[in-house]
């Protein structure tokens, strides 16, 4: 053997040794620092395109993806100071800016394609709008969360209006079955034709209605039982698991396997029922969270399985990244802050076909913001703010 | 016309979980670091906000307000932090502008109280009676760059009127000739002038108001040129007034006229070539930086716009340049970011509107 080829070979042997070696650290490092197989997700800052008009945004407070992977979002003009409105003064006090249309919809690119919303003939426009969703037969339903707002409404992707269910003023509470009590978030079973129903700011329930009709088919409180609008105060994480809702229920959301995710947003929890309402399991999180609390908005992975669940907490500026079957929380991306990737009061979340997830802020923060899946890996337990690898 | 694009990724996220208040100077010092003061927990809503600096504590980590005083390296990376009341001198209730003097030393206006915000969250989260007032700012402080404090001209709650030769009223801004080791002050919400000292001793030198008959209305900015020129942001009429350090008028120009309310002309910066030959004015009402010619004054075309993305707007209020040519925007309000526009070099202005 030449001595060149000792120093081969030797070198070979090195190189593999080295490379063991950064394979053990690697090992070894992923799980000192606990890092966790979860997707992962990257923010797109440039995602939309800038509002064409001079257009603003207020609190963004609900936004919803068609089966054309178009974004819906819907948010309260009327929230806008004016000094950010100034254009829309009376007379104006500068060129820039003015409130954009209540609805917004935007194609992949993020181009604005379609606007529309606001009082009309037939319909009362909420005095609140709250949530924003498009079903399986391409209607848009959206509710509303003022103290007065007792009812729900469904328009056409160009925003006729379709159908109104409950009336403005007229809520009965938790066990009527005609109204609403400041509705958070509407969904609609495609296979049923159903409408589960976030029942709410004012009512301490979920319901669920005939898509068409409106026609109340059941209703359920926490663990199911009968809702119960006896006030319990504010919530205590010390204190023994609350027996009903807290105020908003802010989501109720059906997996493709029938299960509902409920968001009791106060109590920091989220509850888990069967599609006629019989609890199946809880889970808190972020329990010493008081106020706004936790559990603000939840949505789906686009596996068929759905095996994993995102759920914004606009409280702690996150959004975790769960387990669906186990409910155990893998990682976290997020935090506070007005630069891409960051949230002031993330309020709403959703996903598209690609399995890229929209969020918008409600409070300050007032943005649709576009987080890009980039598969399955490797990624921290607390992942901060998601920035593009370089 | 000097071109920019927003660079989204600078600076770096806050470490700690930190978030700024409505800013209101920005700075880039000598080491092309930047420099940025905001105004706080007071600028923040604690039920919604900064959620971990309650008591309980709402929220788990998220957020705490940022120390008021911040440096960043060029990489966009805290680098230093310091501010808040101290030995020897009036925090400011509400910072104003900013400057670095050529030896380091950070000048802070002290502007307050804040101009309230009309509107913001109405009937959400804000809410409740307001209280009185308290003494207002009247003050300028300088600090060693790692914050030690130097020198106070004026004092908290002593307010002096346009003739007064020891006491201001709500400065809003201040620039430093280092040659002739001067200090201009922009004084300010509620006087008219502008007002200069010995930037050693703090001793009074000279003041003047506007030229012609309509006095100063908000004089937001004072800053030296190359050149010699003072300029002066007269906010609420829309112009800028230019004179020689001496206070002779040189000549004025009026920027997006028909602007209303808290007026156009908020702050300015020089272009980094050795003429500076362009001027940027930042308009926290138009939601836009303009970029002006800066011998002519004409208006050759605009950066930004309103909204919360990227390049967009929110009362932005401070504008500083650094040695490259790239710009650096504080926003105030609810806009509450540092961005940072990189210089493109030179462009048609066909985008008479960038973003």
């Amino acid at each position: 053997m030449s001595a060149r080829r000792t120093l081969f070979i030797g070198t070979s042997f090195l190189t593999a040794l080295v490379a063991l070696m950064i394979i053990e650290r690697a090992l070894a490092g992923e799980a000192a620092q606990g890092t966790v197989q979860a997707p992962r997700f990257e923010v797109d800052p440039f995602w939309p395109k800038p509002l064409p008009n001079g257009w603003v945004m207020g609190m963004a407070i609900g936004v919803g993806v068609d089966s054309n992977d178009h974004v819906w979002i819907v948010h309260r003009g009327d929230t806008l100071s004016p000094l950010e409105t100034a254009a829309d003064q009376n007379p104006p006090t500068a060129g820039c800016c003015r409130k954009a249309p209540p609805v917004l919809e935007f194609d992949a690119a993020g181009n604005l394609v379609g606007h529309w919303g606001g009082p009309g003939e037939g319909y009362e426009w909420p005095l609140s709008n709250h949530g924003i969703f498009v079903d399986h037969k391409n209607n848009v339903w959206i509710g509303g969360n003022d103290a007065k707002d007792a009812h729900i409404l469904k328009f056409t992707k160009q925003g006729k209006f379709l159908m109104q269910f409950g009336h403005q003023g007229k809520s009965g509470g938790s066990n009527d079955t005609t109204t609403f009590g400041r509705v958070a978030k509407i969904y609609v079973d495609p296979k049923t034709n159903e409408a589960y129903i976030a029942d709410g700011y004012g009512n301490k329930r979920v319901v669920v209605i005939d898509g068409d009709t409106g026609k109340f088919k059941r209703y359920w409180g926490a663990y199911g039982q009968k809702p119960d609008d006896t006030n319990i105060g504010p919530y205590d994480p010390s204190a023994p698991p609350a027996k009903q809702f807290r105020t908003p229920v802010h989501c109720a959301d059906l997996s493709n396997d029938g299960l509902v995710y409920v968001c009791d947003r106060p109590n920091d929890r989220l509850q888990v029922f069967k599609a006629d309402g019989t609890f199946v399991k809880e889970v808190f999180v972020a329990p010493k969270t008081l106020g706004d609390g936790s559990t603000w908005d939840v949505a789906f992975s686009k596996d068929p399985q759905q095996k994993y669940m995102y759920l914004a907490d606009g409280k702690n500026e996150k959004i975790y990244v769960m387990d669906r079957q186990s409910l155990e929380i893998l990682t976290s991306f997020g935090d506070g802050g007005r630069q891409p990737g960051q949230f002031f009061a993330v309020h709403s979340i959703a996903t598209d076909s690609k399995g890229n997830i929209f969020t918008t802020e409600t409070y300050e923060g007032r943005r649709l913001q576009k987080f890009v899946y980039k598969g399955i890996g490797a990624v921290p337990r607390e992942q901060g703010t998601v920035w593009p690898s370089k | 016309v000097p071109t920019f694009q927003v660079d989204p990724f600078w600076p770096k996220p806050l470490p700690n979980h930190w978030l700024f208040g409505s800013i209101t100077g920005v700075a880039v010092d000598a080491q092309n670091h930047v420099w940025v003061v905001h105004r706080g927990a007071p600028s923040m809503t604690a039920r919604t906000e900064i959620g971990a600096a309650t008591n309980p504590p709402t929220s788990e980590k998220c957020c705490v307000p940022a120390p008021q005083v911040m440096r960043f390296d060029p990489a966009g990376k805290v680098v230093s932090h310091w501010g808040g009341p101290g030995d020897g001198y009036n925090w400011p209730l509400s910072p104003g502008g900013m400057a670095v003097d050529a030896k380091g030393n950070v000048w802070i206006a002290a502007a307050g109280p804040a101009d309230p915000l009309p509107g913001a969250g109405a009937g959400r989260g804000r809410g409740g009676a307001p209280a009185a007032p308290p003494p207002p700012d009247a003050h300028v402080l300088k600090f060693s760059g790692d914050g030690k404090f130097l020198l106070q001209i004026g004092k908290a709650g002593e307010t002096g009127d346009d003739t007064s030769t020891t006491a201001l009223h709500r400065p809003t801004a201040v620039d430093v000739d280092d040659t002739a080791n001067e200090v201009y002050v922009a004084d300010g919400m509620n006087n008219h002038r502008i007002v200069v000292f010995d930037a050693g001793s703090g001793k009074y030198k000279r003041h003047w108001g506007a030229n012609g008959p309509t006095p100063f209305n908000a004089p937001s900015c004072v800053k030296l040129s190359k050149d010699g020129h003072v300029y002066v942001c007269d906010r609420r009429n829309n112009r800028i007034q230019v004179f020689r350090k001496d206070g002779t008028f040189v000549k004025e120009a009026v920027v997006a006229k028909d602007t209303r309310g808290e007026g156009s002309v908020w702050s300015v910066a020089f272009s980094n070539d050795a003429k500076q030959q362009f001027l940027y004015v930042a308009d926290g009402a138009n939601q836009k930086v303009w970029v002006l010619q800066r011998d002519t004054l004409a208006t050759l075309s605009s950066v930004g716009g309103g909204g919360r993305w990227p390049g967009h707007f929110y009362g932005v209020s401070s504008v500083a340049v650094d040695s490259a040519g790239n710009l650096y925007t504080g926003e105030t309000y609810e806009g509450k970011r540092l961005q940072k526009f990189v210089s493109k070099g030179m462009g048609r202005p066909a985008a008479k509107e960038q973003r």
